[in-house]
């Protein structure tokens, strides 16, 4: 009950006149972001960054939360009625959502996806409301090795359940923690891995890296197709978005099966576009009318839907009360927690209790905001989308540029931008996933520390990892996760006997040595 | 033409190096044990040793013929090599732009270059987009937020 009091006191923060302004406007630059293929959540948010490092932390993650909503919606905007997901969590809403539109019911498509959308973030919020305090005061009580247990464990699961292919996970994660040690040495003082190039001390900043590596990465990939916006109609029948809504109780079962997988995936860093395809999958094969997926479902709609916005708003949970954050979005408002000068974790909730209940009451209300905003915006955003590809491109890559100058004034880190650029692209045509390389970034400092802490606590043994059952569960879970690829790999070759013997052996032996 | 499996060779050759770079920078550092606990280049060593590991297994999933690899062969086509260069080409330049003509004139110039020059937009048109460009981000950052973006070499020059 003391959560419902806190969070009655966070709403009389969150509904008030600027914060309300704030959320609007945050939704609507969301919005667009979700809509316009080569901009999506993690840089958008990134991009508005340093325009908060002067406002109150409240106020600035609440702009930055809101966004986070808008984008998630617009999202699904440009996969309902044009077929291209302006996300690469809402790909799996294009299966059903497009040919469902393309059948002139765009609306029906539409509000399915925001009424499933909003139920989804919804569950995620209670989730965090009951949750996330509890979780913070037991993380109170972790001391340096527990809490690289836990980063273990979150960057384990990336490469158990990430999806993509697992060294490939894996070579993403080391990269970024490798960037993430480029500088000062927060430990020793001593300056790393700087290469000779001075201005390289103060380390390479995560938003540098982000507007590269989903900002140009994703404009390249985009620029790779022509663009066909065919659009079908984009009226919005009010009278269908009340009955369409009002159907969505028949499918229970489907909404809170998808708001269960993704509220898991979101904690766990899976991340919400993991979280939208598997729940997907797993309504396509438990769903009674199975085989017509793909061909304009409502089940089809509703399951990656709810998935990913139950992601998207339960991957702050972790943020929050860990300091560890569940997707690349999070991992990136989890950045702007750090420059404005908050500590993220357990510490927040004792500390800074109006900025974590004014935060969680805004999700409340700034999903609401989003739902109204994003049916009344339909039209206009549609409409945006005619503007040809060549004309918004260069103001993408203009808004990249200016964005990674602002962070520090340097044009050293323009530079980088562009050749993360190049890396972002080169890793999602290949099918490297970039949300752990970003978290890496973020957090691969702080994992650092707790590593060499627990060590020093030690005296260098590794026995203090398997020191009492709470350290030893999340270890040998996390080593768990690590070798479910590989167990996954032999399962399927004893099953089915293949003469491609030499392969595995390959496989069998790299595992091990990423277990350190 | 560009294959699948060059682009993954490349890619693993990249990140590889990249590696064998932390590797060799972080052993200035000192890795293992010291009196002040785990040395301070340790860390990056690991990740170095595991980025290049992994590079080196990439590589050789690369050089397997291509039953592994997505049944794609072909990564990138000559018009989508096209496109990218079109797109790829006027940024870089635009950056490498920016230290001597400034944020707003490299920005601008960028903007008419890419409309006009391919015909996308009449010249006039492209114009007026080329000014709103430098306007917009003279009143979003320059005033409403203060952050001063770079104004170029040939700009002092002058005496701005």
């Amino acid at each position: 009950m003391e959560n419902l009091q806190e969070l009655l006191h966070g709403f009389t923060i969150a509904v008030t006149v600027p914060h309300l302004v704030l959320m609007a406007v945050g939704v609507l630059l969301g919005i667009l972001v979700g809509v316009l293929p080569g901009l999506g959540a993690p840089n958008g948010v990134s991009l508005l960054l340093p325009l908060t490092f002067g406002m109150q932390p409240v106020s600035a993650i609440i702009l930055l939360s809101s966004m986070y909503w808008g984008a998630l919606f617009g999202g699904s905007v440009t996969s309902i009625l044009f077929n291209i997901p302006g996300e690469p969590s809402s790909v799996a809403t294009t299966f059903d959502g497009y040919p469902m539109a393309r059948d002139g019911r765009p609306t029906t498509a539409l509000a399915t996806a925001f009424g499933s959308a909003a139920f989804g973030a919804l569950i995620g919020v209670i989730l965090i409301t009951f949750l996330a305090s509890w979780v913070a005061q037991v993380a109170l009580a972790f001391g340096p090795p527990e809490y690289f247990a836990v980063y273990f464990l979150a960057f384990a699961s990336f490469v158990g359940m990430g999806g993509a292919a697992p060294i490939k996970t894996v070579v993403a994660l080391a990269i970024g923690f490798a960037i993430a040690a480029i500088g000062i040495d927060t430990v020793s003082g001593s300056v790393r891995l700087t290469m000779g190039v001075d201005e390289l001390v103060k380390g390479v900043s995560f938003v540098v890296a982000v507007m590269g590596l989903f900002g140009i990465g994703e404009l390249l990939v985009a620029v790779e197709e022509e663009f066909h916006a065919r659009a079908v109609s984009s009226k919005i029948d009010w009278r269908e978005v009340f009955r369409a809504v009002g159907r969505l109780p028949r499918h229970a079962l489907a909404l809170l099966r998808s708001a269960a997988i993704g509220c898991w995936m979101g904690i766990t860093p899976g991340g919400p576009t993991a979280a939208s395809f598997m729940s997907y999958g797993i309504a396509r094969r438990f769903s009674r009318r199975g085989r017509y997926f793909g061909t304009g479902e409502v089940e089809g709609i509703i399951s990656p839907e709810t998935a990913d916005h139950a992601a998207g708003t339960s991957a702050l949970l972790p943020m929050l009360s860990l300091g560890i954050p569940g997707s690349a979005t999070a991992a990136v408002m989890m950045g702007g927690l750090m420059i404005w000068g908050l500590n993220p974790g357990p510490m927040l909730f004792v500390d800074q209790k109006d900025f974590v209940w004014g935060l969680i009451a805004s999700m409340y209300v700034g999903n609401i905001v989003a739902v109204a905003l994003v049916l009344l915006t339909v039209p206009v955003f549609a409409a945006l989308m005619r503007i040809p590809f060549v004309v918004i491109a260069p103001l993408i890559v203009i808004i990249c540029v200016v964005g990674a100058y602002s962070v520090s004034n340097s044009y050293l880190d323009v530079v980088m931008m562009l050749g993360f650029g190049i890396v972002g692209y080169l890793f999602k045509k290949l099918f490297y996933p970039l949300a752990p390389l970003v978290l890496a970034i973020v957090i691969g400092d702080k994992a650092e520390d707790a590593f060499r802490q627990s060590m020093l606590l030690s005296k260098g043994s590794l026995g203090i990892f398997f020191a009492n059952k709470l350290v030893t569960c999340l270890i040998v879970g996390g080593i768990a996760l690590l070798l479910l690829p590989l167990a996954l790999q032999l399962a399927r070759l004893l099953r089915k006997p293949a003469p491609s013997t030499g392969e595995t052996t390959v496989q069998e032996t790299v595992p091990e040595k990423v277990i350190i | 033409m560009i294959s699948r499996r060059a682009l993954e060779l490349a890619t693993a050759i990249l990140t590889g190096s990249f590696g064998v770079a932390v590797v060799v920078s972080s052993l200035d550092n000192g890795i293992g044990w010291s009196s002040a606990g785990v040395d301070a280049g340790t860390f990056p060593f690991l990740t170095g040793i595991i980025v290049v590991l992994g590079s080196l297994y990439n590589l050789v999933r690369g050089l397997v013929p291509a039953a592994t690899l997505a049944n794609v062969p072909i990564a990138i086509t000559p018009t989508e090599l096209h496109r990218l260069a079109g797109l790829f080409v006027p940024a870089a330049i635009f950056v490498a732009a920016i230290p001597l003509l400034g944020m707003y004139l490299a920005s601008s110039l960028y903007v008419l270059a890419v409309l006009a020059i391919p015909r996308h937009q009449s010249v006039p048109r492209a114009l007026a987009m080329a000014a709103a460009t430098a306007l917009a981000l003279y009143v979003v950052f320059e005033r409403m937020f203060q952050v001063s973006l770079p104004h170029g070499a040939l700009a002092s020059a002058l005496g701005f």
